[in-house]
């Protein structure tokens, strides 16, 4: 598996306690959450991002120990009296402790990932109002130009009645002058008919005077 | 006795989901009972369109019948109608508009089955999601099995479906987890219901070897085999494995195997094989250190099966209850929730040869315990007679 190239990660530096006699695989899972849950929040949740990329945030820092003060001086006086049974204390608190200290660390991260999770909401839904506020704008402008259009096509619908009105009379008055063009027509003919008959008669006239 | 096998699609060209899974067990079953399965003439299983010619066929010593598809679906308007019921108040004329949208829309199976019932003692519907079983079932009740294959999605959470899952004689389930997600959603749990699963065809021999030669993979390589789709979680998978070379330069590849919808990132440690054969499969696999399984909807995943057949562990995506339930119960495989955790269980998983060979026994162990064909085959005449018990008390 070319020993010399690849990066060493035995199980014991990973500090991940397997008995191979009885494998658990819960166990071997919970060991493993226990360990990432014991490094900064930050690193994890680093790596989470870097391989996402839809979106990027940043998740609070770890909790800082509480600040010096009375309680402080307090607590070291007290350590300085139970330093005698010092060893007694641990052998009988140390595992509870231990519990305690990995639950704690286990609901801190929890915690902060939840803060980092409603941090995130906050954003989303703010960029959320922020799109809905640009959406109003452009509804009302949208809204503005619906307006406009509307009273331009009143004003269409009136010149296309006024169009319709004019091409009404237009058409009657052509009608009209066909039938006068018609007319005109029939008296042109009678006048030529007349004038046909007085060509005649002149001639017969012309004949009777001459003869 | 006689039992019918009615699922969406039948044939040989299918090769994988509850169709395969359905062929496997009616090829198995016959040899206990006459065995005919009652399928559509869709190939496609997006559009359903008719494909298959005849109305009637035998594959591999089984009897298939095939009825037409009355209407081919249309994606875009099905996509609409899901998209409505999913996130919207609705009626549940709205869900029976999406369940005839989600097809295959066969109304001359459910009138075969109809006119039919007294041919058949039993008629094993697959797949829960679809039209055949939502109106087979409800056309036969007194003699219907439902293999639900139910994935945790919100497709189990539509209210027709709650009142389909009291009407079967008995369940057959892949996975406790899918037992238990019904269960939960219907309130059933008076009806017979068994884990079941499906058992694993290997083939006899593969040339390992050889063909890790002819595809040119020489060093150690994880291995994914199915569809490669974001619902499969190989998207995730990408950057997550890319995100661990880049991290921990461990000399390991990953080899991808299946037919793709997603644009595969060009990385030399990507490795990307296609869809290959049977003898393939099992030769890449046998020849890879475990097997990755990124996906976030499995009701039972048969490759991970495969996988402990061949005694080879596996590292499972934990946001899929059955997957992560798999991994548990047979103490072959790790599973990862996040980019962290992935990182650590596959270094832990690469590192320690041991623990490796264990979870790989362990897997094997789970396999042969309730997933070779002798196992599965008790199983379902378990269900039959059970039910021939109660017909008889009646």
């Amino acid at each position: 598996m070319g020993e010399d190239k690849k990066q060493k990660f035995s199980a014991e530096e990973m500090e991940i306690k397997i008995d191979y006699e009885n494998i658990d695989v819960e166990e071997i899972m919970n060991q493993i959450k226990r360990k990432i849950a014991s490094r900064p929040a930050q690193e994890i949740e680093q790596q989470e991002e870097e391989t996402r990329n839809d979106y990027r945030e940043t998740i609070p820092p770890p909790l800082t120990s509480p600040p010096g003060g009375l309680r402080s001086k307090i607590r070291r006086i007290l350590l300085k009296l139970m330093r005698p049974f010092a060893p007694l204390i641990k052998l009988m608190v140390l595992p509870v402790d231990e519990e305690l200290r990995e639950t704690v660390e286990n609901l801190d991260y929890s915690n902060r990932r939840l803060d980092g999770l409603t941090e995130r909401l906050h954003q989303e839904l703010s960029r959320i109002d922020q799109i809905l506020g640009r959406l109003e704008s452009k509804i009302d402008l949208n809204h503005q130009l619906v307006n406009e259009s509307f009273k331009d096509l009143g004003r269409a619908k009136e010149y296309t009645k006024l169009l319709h009105q004019l091409t009404h009379n237009l058409v009657v008055e052509m009608t009209k002058l066909k039938i006068e063009k018609d007319h005109l027509k029939i008296q042109s003919r009678i006048l030529e008919k007349d004038l046909a008959f007085l060509n005649r008669r002149e001639k017969e006239v012309e004949k009777k005077v001459f003869s | 006795m006689k039992i019918a096998f009615v699922v969406q699609r039948y044939g040989m060209e299918i090769n994988g989901g509850a169709e395969l899974h359905c062929r496997w067990i009616a090829e198995h079953m016959k040899k206990y009972y006459e065995v005919e399965v009652l399928t559509t003439k869709a190939y496609d299983y997006i559009t359903w369109e008719n494909y298959y010619l005849d109305d009637i066929e035998e594959i591999n010593g089984v009897l298939v019948r095939r009825f037409p598809v009355a209407r081919p679906r249309n994606p875009m308007r099905f996509g609409r109608i899901q998209q409505f019921v999913f996130h919207h108040e609705h009626k549940i004329d709205d869900e029976l508009k999406w369940l005839e949208e989600e097809g295959p829309l066969a109304p001359a199976l459910i009138k075969y089955i109809d006119q039919h019932r007294a041919d058949y003692d039993y008629f094993i519907f697959f797949s829960y999601r679809y039209y055949h079983s939502y109106w087979g079932i409800q056309t036969v009740p007194e003699k219907s099995i439902l293999v639900p294959t139910a994935e945790h999605d919100p497709v189990v959470y539509l209210r027709i479906f709650k009142e389909l899952f009291s009407l079967p004689r008995a369940f057959i389930y892949n996975s406790e987890e899918e037992k238990n997600m019904i269960q939960r959603v219907a309130n059933n749990s008076h009806i017979l219901g068994k884990v079941v699963g499906v058992g694993i065809e290997i083939p006899s021999s593969w040339p390992t070897q050889q063909v890790l030669e002819q595809r040119g993979i020489a060093s150690d390589y994880l291995v994914y085999i199915g569809r490669i789709d974001e619902n499969k979680g190989c998207d995730k998978l990408f950057q997550y494995f890319l995100k661990f070379k880049e991290r921990t330069n461990y000399p390991v590849k990953l080899v991808l195997v299946g037919s793709t919808k997603l644009t595969i990132p060009h990385h030399p440690d990507l490795i990307y094989l296609g869809f290959v054969s049977e003898e393939e499969k099992f030769a890449i696999l046998q020849g890879a250190l475990l097997l990755i399984m990124p996906s976030f909807y499995e009701s039972l995943s048969m490759v991970t099966l495969e996988a402990w057949a061949l005694e080879k562990p596996v590292l499972a995506n934990a946001h899929c209850e059955v997957l992560q339930g798999q991994c548990q119960r047979s103490q072959g495989g790790l599973y990862y929730e996040n980019y962290a955790e992935f990182e650590e269980t596959l270094k832990l998983l690469l590192e320690d040869d041991k623990l490796r060979e264990i979870l790989s026994q362990n897997g094997r162990r789970y396999f042969e315990s309730n997933y070779t064909w002798e196992v599965i085959e008790q199983k379902y005449n378990y269900i039959i007679s059970k039910l021939e018990e109660e017909k008889e008390n009646k």
